[in-house]
C-alpha cells in the first residue's frame, strides 16, 4: 500500500493471475507452462506461490519461489462485468492455513485495472519482478473474472479504496455444469445459496461450496508405514496438523498423528496389524479386508481421509455409513498392509459396484489398480449385478479402467472359438454379463479399441494385429490376477435393512 | 463418400456380433470405418480434466504403442520410502492365520485413551516419575479424561478431582500442565465437526457430516415413507396391549383379592365353627345392600371403574369381543365432543328425579374386594370424564348416580333371571315436556343422531294414563305443539309463553321434527288380529301429514299396512313358534335373536302391530310398575332382576317387519330404525324375515316416492355399527 503512494505501486501477483511458471517434465527437461496463481504466502521473508499448472492435473500444484514465475507474460485475472458477490463466507477465500489470521487483518492488494482485456505488457523480469510497480493505484470496485471457467474471483473494494477480499463467487454451478452426465444438479438450487450435496455416492456432485481451500494441498507429507506420500490433494485433516512439516499415521488403523514419538506412544496401544475388519479374500499375499463404514467409523473415515490426499473428486461431506470399504493388503511379518482400497455403497441406485477407488501411490503402477478392479468386478459376479465405477473418473481411473475392461474384453473375443465351422459372436449383453461390467463400459471400450466396424450391413468386431499384439504383451506382464476361488463373500441385502 | 451420408443403424447389444481378424477381411480397409455409428461416449470424466496435457499423452500412447511407456505415463508427486526406523516402530511380527480373519464387532472397542503422548509430555513424565512412578498410559488416560470431559471449557480442578482418582500432588501437576498446554485447543485432535446451526455447511474441513435424512433414493423413499407408517400403528398397537395389559393386571388383582377373602372368609367360618352357612347368610344380605349404597360410582366419570366393569363382564362370560375392540385412542376426543354437544345435564333422554339402579352396579360388587370398592368410592368425583363409547355408547346418556338420590336394590322377582339385554328393555319414562307423557319406553339413538323414544305397551298403561298429566296425549295419534319447545333447557329456563318471535320460529321449525309415536295399547291376549287402525296411525311423524308426504295419505297407508298384515299374520306365527322351538336350546348370549318370554308374556301373544312397528315401538310387557327408569345400557349384563320381560318376537324378524312397515319416512324422519345400536351384532336376518321384507316392499305401493328395496339391507348392516353420532334435532 505505502508503493500506491509514489505512484509506482508495486505489481502484486494475485490470486487469479496467470503467467508461465517453470517446471521440469518428466525427461527433467525445463518447461514454461502457463499456471494460474491460487495463493501467496511470505515465508521468512521470501514470497511463495501456489501455482496450478493450467490442463495439469491439481496433484502437480506447488508451491513455488518467485524465481520461477515469468513475470514477463504475467496476466491479471479478468474483469467480468457482472458477477454478484453471494456467500461470501469468510472462510472460502484463498489462503494457507498460516497465513489465515495475518490475511484478516492485512487487506490483499488488488491487481489495478486498467483495461482488463488488455494482455500485460512485458515487465522488466528480474528476480524481484514482483515488486516493480507498474499500474496507477487506480483503483475501484473490480470484479475479476479468471479465465478459467470454473474460478470466478470478485472483490470488493470498499469506499475509502481498501480492497476488502477476493472472494470467490460460486464457483461451482459453472463448473458442475461442464460436469460429466452423471451430475445432477437437482439439489444445487439457482437461488444461489448452496445447498448440501446430494447424500448418495461418494463423489463431488455439488462444487458450489468448492472454494480455493480445498483446491490447494493442505499436507505437505504423510508417513505411512516404510512410505513417505506426498498428497495429491487437500484432505479435511485437522486443520492444527496442517502446518505438520509430517503427518504420521498409523499404518494399520490409519489413524493420524502429530509426531513421531505420538506414534510410537500409539502403537503401544494400537495392536492392529491388519484393517479393523473380516478378510474376505487371501491369495499368496494378497488379502482383502471388508469393513463396515457403519460400523467402524474410526478406520473408514481415517482411510477416507487419507484417500482424499489423492482422490480430487472424493468427497468427505457425509459419514462414511452407507459404504462397505474393501482394503487390498499385502502381507509381510510386520503385518497386513494397505496397498489400496475401493468403497462401495451398499446400494447403489445407479448400477455402481465403486464409489472411491485408489492405489496408494507408493504402489502404483504395479498392476495393484486393476487388481482391485478386478476384485470389485468379482464382487458383481458374486451379486449377479453388473457395476460401474462411479463417476467423475480420474485420469488415472480412466486409464485403468479402460486398461482393464480392454484386456477383460479382448480375453473374451480371443478366447471366442469358431463354432463347428461358424464365425464366432458375441453380443454386447453376453460380454457385459460374463464379466459384470455394464453394457456401457462394454461399448465405450469396443469403440476406444477401434473394435466395432460396419460391414455388409451389420455390425462386426475386428481384431487388428496390433490390438492382438498389445493385448498379448500386457498379459503377459499382468501377474496380479484375483482367484474367484479364494473369494469369500456372501453379498448382503441392504435394502432389506432398515439402516445401511 | 456416400458411406458416411447414410446413418448406420444403432448397436444393439442383444445382436450377436460376429468376430473378424482384421486379417480375414482385407476389403474392410476399402470400406473405411463408419466413425459414427455408434454414439461416442462419455469416458465418465470431468470434462476439463479430460483435456489435460499428461492425460491426453498417455491415452494417444496407448493407442499408439497398445501398452504403457515408461515416460508417457502420468505424473505424480513422488513418493519416499523410508525404513530407517520402521522395524524399530513397528516391533513384533505377525503370523498369518490359516483360516480368513474375522474380527469381533467387539474386540475393537478396546478402551485405551485416544490420546498419544508427545515429547513434551514425556518430560514432564521424567520430572514427576523423579518423585513417584507414572506410567505413560497412565498420563496418557487422564489427560484423555480431562480433555473428553471439556469441551469449549476446560474443567475445572474440582471437576478434575472428581474425573480422576488420582494422588492429589499428581492430579495437580498433570491437570496444571494440561491446562497450559491446552489453552483453548483440544489436544486430541479430531476432524472438525458440524456445527449443528448449518453454519458450517460449507466449511472446508469440516467433514462426515451426519445424513440428516435418510437416503433419497426414489426406491427407498417410498419404503421409508411406509415403515414409517407401520411404526406409527405398531405404536398404536403397543400402547393399546399396554392397556389391555394393565386391565388384566388389575383383573387379576382382583381376582386374587377375592381369593384372599374367600379363604378369609373361610377361615372365619371356621373359627365360628359356620359350617352349614348360617352365619354367612345372616352376614351376607346386609352386605351386598350396604355395597350398594355406600359406594355410588359415577360410571362416566371413572374410568377406573369402567375397567372394573369390564374385567367383570369378562368374568361374567359375557363375550371377549368388547374387551377386544376397545381403544384406548380413541375415546378422548369423542368424549370431549359429547360433552360438548350434550353438557350432562341437559340431554333430553334422562329423566332427572328418576331413580334406577345401574345393572352394573349391581354386578359390581359380584366378588367383593373391599380395596377396589374404595379406590372406587374415592375416585367418583374428581376423575375426569373419560368415555368409552364401545362400552357406553350411550354416550352422555349413560347413566350417572346423582347425590341424593336413593337408588333401590333390584327387586329379585322369585329368583327369575331375566337376561333381555338391557338396551331392549323398557322402563318407566316420563316426558316432562309435552306432550307430557309417562309410560315404558326406550331410548335409542336414530340415524343422525336423533334421539328416538321407543314407547311400549304393557298393563299399566291405563294406570300411568290416569297419571299422565296430559291426558289428550296418551289416545292422541298426532299432536302438533306448536310452541313446544325443542330444547328441554329452554324449556326448563323460559316460560313457552314468554319466547322471543325468533326462537319462536325456530322452535317451530325444530319442532316439526319431533316425531312422537305411541305405542299401540295392550290388547287383550291371542287377539293378534283383532287390531284397528288407530294404534298404527300413531306411528306417523307429526310432520308427516298427506301433502307433505309425497301424494300418500294416512287412510292410503293404514289400509295398506293392514294388508300387509294379514299377509304377514301367518308368517309371524309360524316365525314365533320356530322361535319356540330354538329357544330351549339357544345359548343365552344370543339372547338377541331369540326370544325369551316370562311367564306371564307368554300367555300373551305378540302384538303383530308391535312387531310391526317394533322400530318405534316394541310391544313390552313390564310386571314390576317399579321398574326404574332408566337409559338403556349396554352392558350386556345378564341378570337384570329390575328389568321388564318383555315379549319379543325373534327381533331380526321385527326389524325386518319394521323396516318395510314403515316406508318413506326414513328417509325424512330418520328416526325410527330399529337400531339396536349396540355392540351385539345382529346375525343375518332369518329368511324368513327378509322374504317378509321383500314382499313387504312389493306390497306397499308408494306413489312419488321411489321404494329402496335395499333399505333393508342397509339398514341392517346398519345394525352393525357399534356407534352412531348423537345429535339432538
Amino acid at each position: 500500500m505505502t508503493k500506491m503512494a509514489d505512484n509506482s505501486a508495486s505489481v502484486e501477483i494475485v490470486e487469479g493471475c496467470r503467467l508461465p511458471v517453470l517446471r521440469k517434465n518428466q525427461e527433467n527437461e525445463d518447461e514454461w507452462p502457463l499456471a494460474e496463481i491460487l495463493s501467496v504466502k511470505e515465508v521468512s521473508a521470501r514470497k511463495l506461490y501456489y501455482v496450478h499448472y493450467i490442463d495439469f492435473n491439481k496433484r502437480l500444484d506447488e508451491w513455488v519461489t518467485s524465481d520461477r514465475l515469468d513475470m514477463k507474460k504475467l496476466q491479471f485475472p479478468k474483469k467480468e462485468a457482472k458477477t454478484p458477490t453471494k456467500n461470501g463466507l469468510p472462510g472460502s477465500r484463498p489462503s494457507s492455513p498460516e497465513r489465515e489470521v495475518k490475511r484478516k487483518v492485512e487487506p490483499v492488494p488488488l491487481a489495478p485495472q486498467v483495461s482488463p482485456v488488455t494482455p500485460v505488457p512485458s515487465l522488466p523480469s528480474s528476480a524481484e519482478a514482483s515488486q516493480a510497480a507498474v499500474y496507477p493505484a487506480a483503483r475501484e470496485t473490480s470484479t475479476f473474472k479468471s479465465r478459467e471457467d470454473h474460478e470466478q474471483l470478485t472483490s470488493l473494494t470498499t469506499q475509502n479504496g481498501t480492497a476488502r477480499r477476493l472472494i470467490p463467487s460460486q464457483p461451482g454451478r459453472k463448473r458442475k455444469a461442464n460436469c460429466g452426465g452423471t451430475d445432477e444438479d437437482s439439489q444445487d438450487s439457482s437461488d444461489g445459496i448452496p445447498s448440501a450435496p446430494r447424500m448418495t455416492g461418494s463423489l463431488v456432485s455439488d462444487r458450489s461450496h468448492d472454494d480455493i481451500v480445498t483446491r490447494m494441498k493442505n499436507i505437505e507429507c504423510i508417513e505411512l508405514g516404510r512410505h513417505r506420500l506426498k498428497p495429491w490433494y487437500f484432505s479435511p485433516y485437522p486443520q492444527e496438523l496442517t502446518a505438520l512439516p509430517i503427518l504420521y499415521l498409523c499404518e494399520f488403523c490409519l489413524k493420524y498423528l502429530k509426531s513421531l514419538k505420538c506414534l510410537q506412544r500409539h502403537l503401544t496401544k494400537c495392536n492392529l496389524r491388519h484393517p479393523p475388519g473380516n478378510e474376505i479374500y487371501r491369495k499368496g499375499t494378497i488379502s482383502f479386508f471388508e469393513i463396515d463404514g457403519r460400523k467402524n467409523k474410526t478406520y473408514s473415515q481415517n482411510l477416507c481421509l487419507i484417500a482424499k490426499c489423492f482422490l480430487d473428486h472424493k468427497t468427505l461431506y457425509y459419514d462414511t455409513d452407507p459404504f462397505l470399504f474393501y482394503v487390498m493388503t499385502e502381507y509381510d511379518p510386520k503385518g497386513f498392509h494397505i496397498v489400496g482400497y475401493f468403497s462401495k455403497e451398499k446400494e447403489s441406485t445407479e448400477d455402481y459396484n465403486v464409489a472411491c477407488i485408489l492405489t496408494l501411490p507408493p504402489y502404483q503402477r504395479r498392476g495393484y489398480g486393476k487388481l482391485l478392479i478386478e476384485f470389485s468386478y468379482e464382487l458383481s459376479k458374486v451379486e449377479g449385478k453388473t457395476g460401474t465405477p462411479e463417476k467423475p473418473l480420474s485420469d488415472l481411473g480412466l486409464l485403468s479402467y479402460r486398461s482393464y475392461w480392454s484386456q477383460t474384453i479382448l480375453e473374451i473375443l480371443m478366447g471366442l472359438k469358431p463354432d463347428n465351422g461358424e464365425r464366432p459372436q458375441i453380443t454386447i449383453n453376453e460380454i457385459s454379463e460374463i464379466t459384470s461390467v455394464k453394457k456401457e463400459d462394454v461399448i465405450s471400450t469396443l469403440q476406444y479399441l477401434n473394435l466395432i466396424n460396419y460391414y455388409k450391413g451389420q455390425y462386426i468386431l475386428t481384431l487388428s494385429e496390433d490390438i492382438v499384439d498389445g493385448h498379448e504383451r500386457a498379459m503377459h506382464k499382468r501377474h496380479l490376477r484375483i482367484d474367484p476361488k479364494c473369494l469369500h463373500f456372501t453379498p448382503k441385502d441392504w435394502s432389506k435393512r432398515g439402516k445401511w | 463418400m456416400s458411406k458416411l451420408s447414410f446413418r448406420a443403424r444403432a448397436l444393439d447389444a442383444a445382436r450377436p456380433l460376429p468376430v473378424y481378424r482384421r486379417a480375414e477381411l482385407p476389403q474392410l480397409t476399402d470400406c473405411g470405418f463408419i466413425s459414427r455409428a455408434v454414439p461416442q461416449m462419455p469416458s465418465g470424466m470431468d470434462k476439463d480434466e479430460e483435456l489435460e496435457h499428461h492425460l491426453q499423452r498417455a491415452m494417444s500412447a496407448q493407442q499408439v504403442f497398445r501398452e504403457r511407456k515408461e515416460n508417457m505415463v502420468i505424473p505424480v508427486p513422488e513418493a519416499e520410502s523410508n525404513s530407517t526406523y520402521y522395524d524399530r516402530l513397528y516391533k513384533g511380527q505377525v503370523k498369518v492365520p490359516k483360516q480368513l480373519i474375522h474380527v469381533q464387532p467387539l474386540s475393537l472397542d478396546l478402551e485405551q485413551p485416544d490420546y498419544d503422548m508427545d515429547s513434551e509430555d514425556e518430560t514432564l513424565l521424567n520430572r514427576l516419575n523423579r518423585k513417584m512412578d507414572m506410567k505413560p498410559l497412565q498420563f496418557e488416560i487422564m489427560v484423555d479424561r480431562l480433555e473428553k470431559a471439556s469441551t469449549h471449557q476446560e474443567v475445572s480442578l474440582a471437576e478434575a478431582k472428581r474425573l480422576l482418582n488420582e494422588d492429589d500432588y499428581l492430579l495437580k501437576s498433570v491437570y496444571d500442565y494440561w491446562l497450559r498446554k491446552r489453552r483453548n485447543r483440544c489436544l486430541i485432535f479430531q476432524v472438525k465437526q458440524e456445527n449443528r446451526d448449518g453454519s458450517t455447511n460449507h466449511h472446508a474441513y469440516v467433514a462426515f457430516r451426519r445424513r440428516t435424512e435418510k437416503m433419497t433414493t426414489r426406491k427407498n423413499r417410498k419404503n421409508d415413507e411406509a415403515s414409517y407408517e407401520k411404526m406409527l400403528r405398531l405404536r398404536r398397537e403397543f400402547s393399546r396391549t399396554v392397556t389391555i395389559l394393565e386391565m388384566i393386571k388389575k383383573r387379576e388383582k382382583s381376582k386374587r383379592e377375592l381369593l384372599h377373602l374367600t379363604l378369609e372368609v373361610v377361615e372365619k367360618r371356621y373359627q365360628l365353627s359356620d359350617f352349614n352357612g348360617d352365619v354367612l347368610k345372616t352376614v351376607a344380605l346386609p352386605l351386598e345392600e350396604k355395597a350398594v349404597y355406600c359406594a355410588p360410582v359415577n360410571v362416566n366419570n371413572s374410568s377406573r371403574h369402567k375397567t372394573n366393569v369390564k374385567a367383570k363382564m369378562q368374568k361374567n362370560q359375557v363375550s371377549m369381543r368388547e374387551e377386544l375392540t376397545f381403544d384406548p385412542t380413541r375415546p378422548k376426543n369423542r368424549c370431549t365432543k359429547w360433552e360438548r354437544l350434550f353438557p350432562p345435564q341437559r340431554f333430553p333422554g334422562r329423566l332427572p328425579r328418576a331413580e334406577s339402579i345401574y345393572r352394573a352396579d349391581v354386578n359390581q360388587y359380584d366378588f367383593h374386594s373391599s380395596g377396589e370398592d374404595e379406590g372406587n368410592s374415592t375416585m367418583v368425583a374428581q376423575t375426569p370424564p373419560t368415555s368409552d363409547d364401545e362400552n357406553y355408547p350411550d354416550g352422555v346418556f349413560i347413566f350417572r348416580r346423582t347425590d341424593g338420590c336413593l337408588y333401590l336394590s333390584p327387586r329379585w322377582d322369585g329368583g327369575h333371571v331375566d337376561i333381555q339385554p338391557l338396551h331392549e328393555r323398557h322402563f318407566l319414562t316420563k316426558l316432562s315436556l309435552s306432550p307430557d307423557w309417562m309410560g315404558l319406553s326406550r331410548r335409542r339413538t336414530g340415524r343422525g343422531g336423533r334421539i328416538l323414544l321407543d314407547r311400549a305397551s304393557c298393563s299399566l298403561d291405563s294406570l300411568l294414563n290416569q297419571l299422565d298429566t296430559y291426558p289428550g296425549s296418551w289416545t292422541r295419534s298426532r299432536t302438533v305443539y306448536p310452541n313446544e319447545p325443542v330444547d328441554l333447557d329452554q324449556k326448563l329456563l323460559m316460560n313457552s309463553s314468554s319466547i322471543p318471535s325468533l326462537s319462536q320460529a325456530l322452535k317451530n321449525i325444530q319442532t316439526l321434527r319431533r316425531c312422537c309415536f305411541r305405542p299401540r295399547p295392550i290388547q287383550n291376549q291371542r287377539i293378534t288380529d283383532s287390531r284397528t287402525a288407530g294404534p298404527s296411525v300413531e306411528d306417523r311423524r307429526f310432520l308427516d301429514t298427506p301433502g307433505s308426504a309425497g301424494g300418500i295419505t294416512e287412510e292410503q297407508y293404514y289400509s295398506h299396512q293392514q294388508q300387509l298384515m294379514k299377509m304377514k299374520k301367518q308368517q309371524l306365527e309360524q316365525l314365533q313358534y320356530n322361535e319356540a322351538m330354538s329357544r330351549a336350546t339357544a345359548p343365552l348370549d344370543h339372547q338377541r335373536n331369540q326370544s325369551h318370554r316370562s311367564p306371564e308374556s307368554t300367555s300373551r301373544t305378540l302384538d303383530s302391530v308391535s312387531a310391526h312397528f317394533a322400530a318405534s315401538a316394541v310391544v313390552s310387557t313390564s310386571p314390576s310398575a317399579q321398574d326404574a327408569l332408566r337409559p338403556p345400557k349396554t352392558t350386556g349384563v345378564p341378570n337384570c332382576p329390575g328389568a321388564s320381560r318383555s315379549s319379543y318376537s325373534t327381533s331380526s324378524s321385527v326389524s325386518g317387519v319394521g323396516l318395510l312397515s314403515i316406508p318413506k319416512q326414513q328417509s325424512q324422519v330418520g328416526a325410527v330404525y330399529p337400531t339396536h345400536h349396540h355392540n351385539i351384532r345382529p346375525s343375518a336376518p332369518p329368511p324368513s324375515a327378509l322374504k317378509l321384507a321383500t314382499l313387504a316392499a312389493k306390497v306397499i305401493p308408494v306413489s312419488g316416492l321411489p321404494r329402496d328395496i335395499d333399505e333393508p339391507d342397509r339398514q341392517l348392516n346398519g345394525l352393525s355399527e357399534n356407534t352412531q353420532p348423537m345429535e339432538v334435532t
